[in-house]
C-alpha cells in the first residue's frame, strides 16, 4: 500500500483508525478549536450570530448524512428534510405530550423516530433509482409536511413548542439553565455530537461497507453479480443517512425550543440540505457541514440586505456549478483548483494578466453565443 | 433476439474439473441469453435451471453468485472510479461476507489483501494495481473483469466474449490467462467466443447454439466435420 505522506514526506499519523497527514491534522485541530470558540467570537461581533451558525451546523450535519447516499451510492434524495423534521417533531411531541424533559432522552426519541421513518421510506422509495427515487423521496417528504400542517395535535402551521416541565425548558444534566447559558451549552452539545458523527462517518467511509456502496453506485448491475444484495445495502445506507438527519432535527428542536413545518419538513429544506452537500463539496467528509454553515449564513445576511435573498442563493449556485464544481472543501483541498491556481501565481505572478485575458475572452465568447442564440430564438435562422 | 423463444434444453457441465466449454453460434443464436438465464439476469418463462441437483430457477442473481456461479459481461462492467486493487478488494470482501462491517478498515483484512495480491499476480495486473479502472487499456479492463469473476471463487464461470474488442495481439494473452487460471483452480469456464481459432485451440467441449436451441455438443473437431455448423458459423457454402 502506498503510504500517505505530507509534502515534506512525514508519514501520516493513525489514531483510532483515522489517518491524517500533519497538514490535515493541523487543519483538523484548527477546525475543532474554531468550533469551540465560535460563541466567544459571536459575542464580539454583531454580524455573526451564534444562532445562525448553530443552525447552519445542524442542517450541515443532516447534509453529512445525506452525503453517504450522494457520494457513494450516487442516489440523490430530495426528501431529506423528512428525517430532519421527524427528529424535530418527535422531540416536540415527547416534550409536549409525554413530558420528557431530559435533552438526552429527547434526542434518543428523535433518533428512534427518524430510524423508523427512514426504514419505512427507504423500503418504499428504494425500489427505484435515479429520477424516480428522487421524486419518491420528495413525495414522502411532502406527505409528512402535509400531515404536520394538517394535524392539530402537531400544531398545524403554528407548530409545537419544546418547553417541557415546570422550567418550561428541556433539562441539560438535570438542570434548567438561564436562556443565554442554555444556548451556549446546547451549542457545545451540538459540537460534540457533530465531532462524534463525523468520526463515525469517517470510519464508515473507510470500511468494507463503503466498498459495497461504491460498487453499487458505480456499476449497479456488476454489484449484483459479485453477489451483493444491492437493495439491502442501499437501504442500510439510507437509514444511516436518515439517522443523521434525525439527530440534527432533534437538536434543532431542543435548541430552537419550537418546531414549525416550514422550518423543518418543507421541501425547500430538503433542497437546502442537498445544496449544502454540493456547495461544501460532496466528495469530502466535512464539506457538507461547511456548506451548511455557509448557506445558512448567506441566507441570513441576504435577508438583511434584500428581500430577494433567494436570488443570492441562485447566484451562489451558478458560481459553484460553473466555477467550482467540487464545492468549497473540494476546491481548497491539495490538488483542488484553488491550490493549483495559488501555486501557479506564486511561481509566476504574471499569470494573473493571462487569466484576466482568458476570462475576458471567455465572457466575450459566451456573450456572443448568447446573443446569437437570442437572435435565432427571436428572428429564426437566416 | 426474442428470448422468449429460447427453447429449453439440457446441458451438463462438469464441476471442479477445470473444463473449458466454449459456446459458439451465429448472431442471435441465444448465446448471451443462455448466460443471462443461468446467472439470473433474466428469468425463464418456462423450464428450470438446476445447479448440482438444486433448482435455482427462482434464485436471485446475488444468491446464484453465493451458490457458485460467476459471470463477466461482454461490455466490461467494472467499478470505474476504483483502482484495479480496489475493484478486486471489493469483490473479495464481498465473497468473504465482510461488506457488512461498518467499522473495520477496508484495507485492513490480511486474508483479503493476500487474495487480492494473488489475483493481481495471476492475472498479471500487478503493474496496473493502482491505476483507476477507467484509465486502463482495453485488454487490461477485460482481464480485470475476468479477474473479478475469479475473485468470487466460483465453481462455474460464465464469460461473455472475454476477447471481444481486444486487439489480435492481446487476444492470445487474455485467453491464455483465463485458461491457465481456470485449469489451475479447477473452475469450469463456459465461454462465448467468436474466434474459431481460439475455440479450436483451447476448447475441451464445444456447444453450438442456433436459433435458441442446441445445434450440437461435441469436441472442437466438430467445427471441422459438421458442415451444417460450418455453414451457420462462417457462411461457408451459403451461395451454392
Amino acid at each position: 500500500m502506498p503510504e500517505r505522506v505530507d509534502r515534506d514526506g512525514t508519514p501520516a499519523y493513525r489514531v483510532l483508525g483515522v489517518e491524517v497527514t500533519r497538514r490535515e491534522a493541523a487543519f483538523l485541530v484548527l477546525g475543532v478549536v474554531f468550533l469551540f470558540v465560535i460563541p466567544d467570537i459571536a459575542s464580539l461581533s454583531d454580524s455573526l450570530q451564534l444562532s445562525v451558525i448553530h443552525q447552519g451546523l445542524l442542517f450541515g450535519f443532516a447534509a453529512v448524512g445525506l452525503n453517504l447516499l450522494l457520494r457513494h451510492t450516487k442516489l440523490t434524495s430530495f426528501g431529506h428534510a423528512a428525517f430532519f423534521g421527524t427528529g424535530a417533531y418527535a422531540t416536540a411531541v415527547l416534550a409536549r405530550y409525554a413530558g420528557v424533559q431530559s435533552v438526552g432522552l429527547l434526542l434518543l426519541g428523535a433518533i428512534a423516530a427518524a430510524t423508523v421513518m427512514a426504514a419505512i421510506i427507504g423500503v418504499l422509495s428504494l425500489r427505484h433509482t435515479g429520477l424516480y427515487f428522487a421524486l419518491l423521496t420528495l413525495a414522502f417528504g411532502q406527505l409528512l409536511y402535509a400531515i404536520a400542517l394538517g394535524q392539530s395535535a402537531l400544531g398545524g402551521s403554528d407548530g409545537l413548542p419544546v418547553r417541557p416541565g415546570p422550567a418550561n425548558q428541556p433539562l441539560l444534566f438535570g438542570t434548567a439553565f438561564s436562556p443565554d447559558v442554555y444556548q451556549i451549552l446546547t451549542y457545545y452539545l451540538t459540537v460534540v455530537v457533530i465531532l462524534i458523527g463525523l468520526f463515525v462517518m469517517y470510519r464508515i467511509t473507510q470500511s468494507p461497507f463503503r466498498n459495497a456502496l461504491d460498487a453499487i453506485g458505480q456499476e449497479r448491475t456488476r454489484a449484483r453479480f459479485i453477489g451483493l444484495p444491492v437493495r439491502r445495502y442501499v437501504w442500510a445506507a439510507f437509514v444511516i443517512s436518515g439517522i443523521y438527519g434525525g439527530v440534527a432535527g432533534g437538536l434543532y428542536a431542543v435548541v430552537r425550543q419550537y418546531v414549525r413545518p416550514e422550518g423543518t419538513l418543507f421541501f425547500l429544506r430538503s433542497g437546502d440540505i442537498l445544496f449544502m452537500a454540493i456547495l461544501g463539496g460532496f466528495r469530502t467528509l466535512v464539506g457538507p457541514l461547511i456548506g451548511g454553515v455557509v448557506l445558512v449564513f448567506l441566507q441570513d445576511v441576504g435577508q438583511d440586505v434584500t428581500q430577494y435573498y433567494e436570488f443570492l442563493t441562485g447566484v451562489v449556485l451558478l458560481i459553484l456549478v460553473y466555477g467550482f464544481p467540487r464545492g468549497i472543501v473540494g476546491s481548497l483541498r491539495s490538488g483542488g483548483i484553488v491550490n493549483a491556481r495559488l501555486s501557479e501565481l506564486r511561481r509566476e505572478p504574471s499569470v494573473l494578466s493571462a487569466w484576466g485575458r482568458s476570462a475576458a475572452q471567455s465572457i466575450e465568447r459566451k456573450v456572443t453565443e448568447a446573443l446569437t442564440s437570442l437572435r435565432i430564438i427571436l428572428f429564426g435562422v437566416d | 433476439m426474442n428470448w422468449s423463444q429460447l427453447t429449453t434444453f439440457t446441458l451438463e457441465f462438469g464441476k471442479e474439473e477445470g473444463e473449458l466449454v466454449f459456446i459458439v453460434g451465429p448472431n442471435g443464436a441465444g448465446k448471451t441469453t443462455f448466460i443471462n438465464l443461468l446467472t439470473g439476469f433474466l428469468s425463464p418463462d418456462e423450464g428450470s435451471i438446476v445447479l448440482d441437483g438444486d433448482d435455482i430457477t427462482g434464485m436471485s442473481a446475488n444468491g446464484r453468485v453465493d451458490a457458485g456461479i460467476a459471470r463477466s459481461f461482454q461490455v466490461v462492467k467494472v467499478f470505474e472510479e476504483m483502482t484495479v486493487r480496489e475493484n478486486l478488494r471489493t469483490v473479495v470482501l464481498t465473497e468473504q461476507g465482510k461488506t457488512w462491517s461498518l467499522f473495520s478498515m477496508a484495507d485492513g483484512h490480511e486474508e483479503v489483501e493476500a487474495q487480492v495480491n494473488e489475483l493481481l499476480e495471476k492475472f498479471r495486473l500487478g503493474d496496473a494495481a493502482d491505476t483507476v479502472a477507467e484509465e486502463l487499456p482495453h485488454g487490461d479492463r477485460k482481464l480485470l473483469d475476468v479477474a473479478m469473476s475469479f475473485g468470487l471463487d466460483p465453481d462455474y464461470l460464465l464469460l461473455d466474449e472475454p476477447t471481444s474488442g481486444v486487439s489480435t495481439r492481446e487476444k492470445e494473452y487474455v485467453i491464455e490467462t483465463i485458461v491457465e487460471v481456470g485449469r489451475a483452480e479447477g473452475v469450469t469456464t463456459v465461454t462465448i467466443e467468436h474466434d474459431m481459432d481460439i475455440v479450436t485451440e483451447y476448447a475441451d467441449r464445444v456447444v453450438a447454439l442456433h436459433q435458441g436451441a442446441v445445434h450440437g455438443v461435441g469436441p472442437p473437431t466438430m467445427l471441422e466435420t459438421d458442415d451444417e455448423l460450418r455453414r451457420l458459423l462462417l457462411g461457408v457454402g451459403e451461395d451454392e
